[in-house]
Formats: structure tokens, sequence, C-alpha cells
């Protein structure tokens, strides 16, 4: 954030393309249907992501009789890292006997693990997913999550803030601490950049956890 | 859970103690302990230690004793209870009455504890039970394809499953009930006829209440002075003996005590002999169940009672409640953090932070400065980022007896500028010696003033340091000199070399003590005060700059010695 424009913009022929916004985006990852794929700035996609764009709502027919522009299929916010190998897919179901896409949204601060699939409905900011897990369908994940690697969350799973996550099936197995996510004014600034092909300061770089017996999770 | 390399570790309540006023409160026993440790390194490889090591992010700190504060010396106050799965707030009269279960619709999965979905039912007819036209809506879980269609439940609507899943359970188990009614009256075929289900748990629970209940309502005291032969060695003859010989003032406390009671001896009554018919056919019912059809530890201890043997038997699992919950200091009482008690929101009223009061220190080899941190495993071919891949250092293999540099950053989140030593034990306690250096142990960091600042006189001296290209000559480690320096942030090189392999972690402990002046954030509000009050304010704090000093262990993990 503090930091100055960038004054030398990579060279075209870099592995990483920049956009205006500050996107860091793979020339090797696999994006399909770019006019449904938003991203928020200082994003970073790493080599061999899979954003699956094209599979996005249908537009609906409007009142007047015009066709709605097409709904975005994949959001994503600022500062989120997708590590190498992930699939994004956004979540679909069946209804009324049609097939139907549904929007996915990832917040600020994400960062995902290499080789997760997702495809939840909603991923909140300050969230740090693993490598290889899986998201189910329709699972939303809320603000401040971790989720430890391996960790399989089912379809429809709802997530509360502030905890960890982990196993196949997924489950609460700890709670987070309270300066997870950037306490406040002292966290950032000065570091140089961990990432590859970003500088994401505001990303807390892998802060630990401790785990709680008596947080009424369910056994595990 | 294994940290990644590198890690830094705060020590809390070990006995060093930054100001002494903490001390002095506490009791006099653990005084002689306290001087003991008091100049002792602090060993990250002891017992103790273990319990008072913490990443920086969950330490809290309190304001007025002026020190961290760990799970081990703040307190915690439950500010409201919530279900993870549907993200409602329970009253706690609710959590009182009903226990900590969410009474909505939320449940889990009896055999894998993910949570389950209420689905609707395309075509319900053979499976409805008789009477129930409407059925319509099942439980079934996304992840192992268990649904409650396995154990015959299903639903009329998609809300208040709880109260039909209670109102099902019932009606099963009366139904049961009848069927051994039915059964113990015509008694001529006990025991050649396969034997009829053991009443269930609840059944005998509540048989077992009331027939406590009558039993100590009608149990009288017993008239000591009638004697019955048959009771000769009962207890009340021998109160009656006892009484006969005790002296006048002892015998008013004896007849105060309890008559003995009579226990239940039948199923009626809550006792469930075990019979061998009845065992006979569970070990059938199991031999013929398989190991498939049988339950687990795991998946028996969360069922509400757990001698559910049979798969079969399984009742989904209601969602166990969470809590949001205050944090207050043991020693003053003061609070530290307390969130907002609507889980919706994911802010705090109050929050003091320990990262917002205690500097940051972070440490990476200094091979690897300039590359990614190793939590970003890069799977990017050689020929695209040729710096990247090549100069990725290895924490996990560190060499024994060769000297590594370490880049050591402290951050500093406070307003004012900070003086830091730096102490660490030339060698390493543990069995792996390895020796420590700090090349600069006393340096300043800067204030944490406006991020603006820093953008705005970003100057060529600032840049030039940090764009260090791999390519160019290195810049050498000097002994004294600050390696580099930011806004609220100073870098000094760290030389460790390693120990010959005893343990395989190296772990540096690190003692921090930083001083800075200080001044009260309200002092002109406070000279005021003194101005215009005179005695009245006898209490207003020490105004003007003072010194503070703040001290505290740290232990850094730098990596594992390889072939460890």
């Amino acid at each position: 954030m503090s930091r100055p424009a960038a004054a030398s913009r990579k060279s075209a022929k870099g592995e990483y393309i920049e956009t205006d916004t500050g996107n860091k985006i793979s020339r090797r990852a696999q994006i399909t249907g770019t006019a449904n794929i938003t991203l928020g700035g200082k994003t970073v996609i790493q080599s061999d992501v899979v954003l699956r764009g094209d599979l996005h709502r249908l537009p609906q027919r409007k009142e007047d009789g015009t066709m709605e522009r097409t709904p975005t299929a994949i959001s994503i916010g600022r500062y989120t890292v997708i590590s190498s190998g992930c699939v994004l897919r956004p979540p679909g179901r069946n209804s009324g006997g049609t097939w139907r896409y549904y929007g996915m949204k990832v917040g600020d601060n994400v960062f995902i693990g290499p080789n997760t699939t997702l495809s939840s409905a909603s991923i909140s900011s300050h969230v740090h997913i693993g490598a290889s897990c899986t998201l189910g369908n329709f699972s939303i994940i809320n603000s401040n999550v971790k989720i430890l690697p391996g960790t399989v969350v089912p379809a429809l799973m709802v997530v509360p803030p502030g905890v960890v996550l982990g196993g196949q099936p997924a489950r609460i197995v700890g709670e987070l601490g309270e300066g997870w996510g950037g306490g406040g004014n002292g966290v950032g600034g000065g570091e140089e950049a961990w990432v590859e092909g970003g500088e994401l300061r505001e990303l807390q770089t892998m802060p630990a956890f401790v785990v709680r017996e008596d947080t009424g999770g369910p056994n595990v | 859970m294994a940290q990644q390399f590198p890690y830094t570790y705060y020590a809390c309540c070990v006995n060093i103690s930054s100001s002494s006023s903490i001390a002095q409160k506490r009791s006099s026993r653990v005084a002689t302990a306290h001087e003991e440790d008091e100049d002792r390194t602090f060993d990250p490889r002891s017992p103790r230690a273990n319990y008072s090591l913490y990443p920086l992010e969950h330490l809290l700190y309190c304001d007025d004793c002026q020190q961290i504060r760990c799970p081990r010396c703040y307190t915690e106050e439950i500010v409201a209870w919530y279900c993870p799965s549907c993200l409602f707030d329970v009253p706690n009269t609710q959590v009182r009455t009903e226990g900590n279960r969410c009474q909505r619709n939320c449940y889990n999965c009896p055999i894998c504890t993910s949570p389950l979905q209420v689905n609707p039912l395309e075509h319900s007819s053979h499976l409805a039970p008789e009477g129930s036209s409407g059925a319509s809506y099942f439980l079934g879980c996304p992840y192992c394809n268990w649904s409650s269609l396995d154990i015959g439940v299903e639903f009329a609507k998609h809300t208040g499953i709880t109260a039909q899943l209670a109102k099902l359970k019932s009606a099963r188990q009366s139904q049961a009930k009848k069927e051994r009614h039915e059964r113990a009256e015509n008694k001529d075929i006990k025991d050649t006829d396969p034997p009829n289900a053991p009443p269930t748990h609840d059944d005998l629970f509540t048989n077992l209440r009331s027939f406590y209940k009558d039993t100590l309502s009608s149990t009288n005291p017993v008239n000591p002075l009638s004697f019955d032969p048959t009771l000769y060695n009962s207890p009340p003859s021998v109160t009656r003996l006892m009484n006969l010989y005790a002296p006048p003032s002892a015998k008013r406390a004896k007849a105060a005590k309890p008559t003995p009671m009579r226990e239940a001896h039948s199923p009626s009554e809550g006792f469930l002999p075990l019979s061998p018919t009845t065992e006979d056919a569970t070990i059938a019912r199991m031999a013929q169940a398989g190991w498939d059809g049988l339950t687990s530890t795991a998946q028996r201890v969360q069922q509400q009672h757990p001698t559910t043997k049979f798969v079969d038997d399984l009742w989904p699992v209601q969602t166990r409640l969470l809590t949001r919950r205050a944090k207050r200091c043991a020693t003053c009482r003061h609070i530290l953090t307390k969130p907002d008690s609507k889980i919706s929101s994911t802010r705090y009223r109050i929050r003091i932070l320990a990262l917002d009061k205690i500097p940051r220190l972070s440490i990476r080899a200094l091979a690897a400065h300039n590359t990614p941190h190793p939590s970003f495993p890069i799977t990017v071919s050689s020929t695209a980022s040729s710096s990247t891949t090549a100069s990725r250092f290895e924490y996990e293999s560190l060499r024994p007896g060769v000297m590594t540099q370490y880049l050591l950053t402290l951050h500093n989140p406070l307003f004012e500028p900070i003086r830091v030593t730096l102490g660490t034990p030339a060698v390493t306690p543990g069995n792996l010696a390895s020796r420590v250096t700090v090349l600069c142990p006393q340096f300043e960091v800067g204030a944490n003033t406006d991020v603006w600042d820093e953008a705005l006189n970003s100057s060529a001296a600032l840049s030039s340091k940090s764009k260090t290209q791999p390519g160019d000559a290195p810049i050498q480690a000097e002994a004294g000199k600050v390696w580099e320096r930011g806004r609220n942030w100073t870098s000094v090189v760290v030389e460790i070399v390693p120990g010959f392999p005893g343990d395989t972690v190296v772990e540096v402990p690190v003692f921090v003590r930083l001083e800075y002046e200080y001044e009260h954030p309200d002092a002109a509000v406070f000279e005021k005060m003194r101005e215009e009050g005179g005695a009245k304010v006898l209490e207003v704090p020490e105004l003007g700059k003072q010194t503070r000093e703040v001290a505290f262990w740290t232990v850094l993990g730098v990596g594992k010695v390889a072939g460890g």
C-alpha cells in the first residue's frame, strides 16, 4: 500500500503479467472466461492455476426484454494469492432439471495453498488455506479462518469465523488467536516480498495457532 | 502442529519480569524461584518451555501491568454462545436449560461428523411410515452419503428438525415399550423365545429415577425398639444396640443417620440384569452386522448414550455450540479483549494485542533474502524464474558445523523509536550446542509513523540497499553494523553455527530488551487537571517523558540439522 507505484513494469517476457491494478497473473495459468472474472488488485495467480470463468450463471432476461450482462463467475479480492496448481470452479447444482452455476467470491488477503480445489460459494477475508485441500460445493468460509493442509471441507458446510479447520471431513480443531489477520497499525510495512511475483505486505506470514480442546467443536 | 521454519515464539510466564511491580504482587512463596531464574538463560528445550512459548498472534498485552499476557495469565469470560453451523446466537438461558447444542436444524453426521443437510425426498412413498402421508424431507450427509433414511427417519417439514426428531424418537420408544409390556404379560414363553429388545437407556433412567424418588419419599425411619429376629445383622438392629449402650448425648446424633435403602432389582425399577439371552442376541447381531455394521469409538462417544453398538442405531448428532470469550488480565482484572457479542461481526470492542505493543521479530536466512518464503512452495520450472529456485534456502537441512548467516528483522509497532538490546547465549542450551553470534546486538528501530512518510521521502538511499540483485556483489556483514534499516524496522545479521546432531531442531533463545521514551497520551489533559484541581487529583500518573523498559525472551526456530 505504502509502496510507491512500481516504477519499472516487468518486461513483456516475464513469468507474470501485471495488470493496471497490480494483479500478477502467471502466463501459464489456465484461465477461461476472463470476462467473467474480477480481480481486486495486487492479487497473484501463480502458474497452472485453473480459473473456470466460463462456468457462470446464465444471464436472465430483464423486464424490458433485453438480456442482462453475463454475471461474474469468480470474483477475487485484493492481496490474495492463489498458488500453483489450484483449481477454482464456481459452485453449481441441479435446480429445476437444469444445471446452474452460481458465483464464487474470494475476499481480501486470502492465501490458497498449492494444489487446492475450490468450489466454495464464498471465502471471506483473511483466510489461509493450506496445500492440497478440497473445498466442496457451496461451502462458505467466514473471515479469519485457517484451513490445515489436506483438509476436505464437505459441500454446503458453513465455517464460522476465527477457527482452525482440519481433517477429512473438516472439523473445527482449534481457534485462532486474536492477532490473526493483522492486529492494527503495527503489522506490515518494510518487509521484502516473500511471495513469488508479489509484494503482499498485508498478508500475514503463516501465523501459527494453538489447538484448544475446549472449544466445543465436534469430537475428533 | 509443527510450525514451518523459520519461526519466532515469544515466551510469557517464565519467571522473568520486566516491571518489578508484578513480581512484588505475587506471593512471597515464588519469590525464591524468581531470583533463581532471573539470570538464567531461557531454555526452549526444557519441558516447562512448552507451556510458555506462543506465537505473537496469540499474545495479548496488559497496559496496566505493561506485560505480555498469554493464555496462562489471562482469564476468560463467555460473551456469547453460538452455533458454528447456522451462526445463530443462543441466549444463555437456553444454554442452561437445553444444553450446549443447537436447537435449530443443525445436525452432524453420526458417521463422519460432517454437517447434515436437509434434502427434499423426490419419491416419498415406500419408505414413509404408515399414517404419515406428506413426509418428504430427510437429513443427508454430503461427505459420506449417510442419510436419515438409513435409520428410517423422514420429516414432514424442512424446519423444526429437532422437534420432529424428538417426536419420532419418543414414538419409537413408546412403541418398543408397548411391545415389551405385551411380552411380559404372557410369561410362559419366556426363556425359549427369542428375547425381546432390552429397554432403552432412557427408559431405564426414568424407571430408576422414579424408583429412587418413591423409595426416598416412602422410607420411614425404622422404629428402633421393634425387634425383628430376621434382621439381626441388619443395620437398624445394630443401630438399636448401639443406641442402648451409647451415652445419652450421642444418641441424638446417631438417630440422624439415614436408614439404608433397598436397591432396584427389576427392569421396571431401572435395573437391567445381565441376561444371557439378550447378550447372545447382541453377539449374534454383531456377527451378522460385521465390522462395518458396528460403531467406532469416536462415533459412540458422540452419541447421546455411548452404549450404541450398531450403525443402524446411530442417531443424528446435534451440533455443539461454540463460544465467544472476553479475556481479562489475571493480575489486574482489566479487560484485554472483548469481542462483539454479535456473531456476524468479527470486530472487537476492546482488543489489546501484543502485536501492537511488542516488536515483531522475524528471522530468515540471509541466503534466502529476496527469495520467496518457504511457506510458498514454488513449482515453477527453472527456465522462467532462475533466481528464485536457484537460491532457495533449505531450512530443513542445515549443515552442522557450517556457519550460516541469518537476518533478524525487528518491526516496531510503537509510535516512539525504540532502543533494542539483544542477548543470546553464545552456545544454545540443549544437546545440539549451536554457536550464535549477533553481529549487532544494540541498535535502534524507528517509530511506527505514518506510512506516507516513508512513501514521500522514499529516497534513493533507502531503496538502494534493499534492491540487491543476486548478481551483484554481496554486501559483507560487518560486526557492529546494522544490515538494513527502514521506517519502523531494522535488520541485523545473526551468525549461527549449528552443532552436531543431538537434537535436530535448532532453536535460539534471544533475550530482547527495549527502552523507549514514553509520554502519556493524555498528558496535556492531566497537566490541565493538576493545575485546576490542586490536591484533588493526586492520582495523576507521572507526566512528562519517562523511559520505559520492556524485556522478554523469544525463541527463534532457525531450522533443522540435516541427517539428525
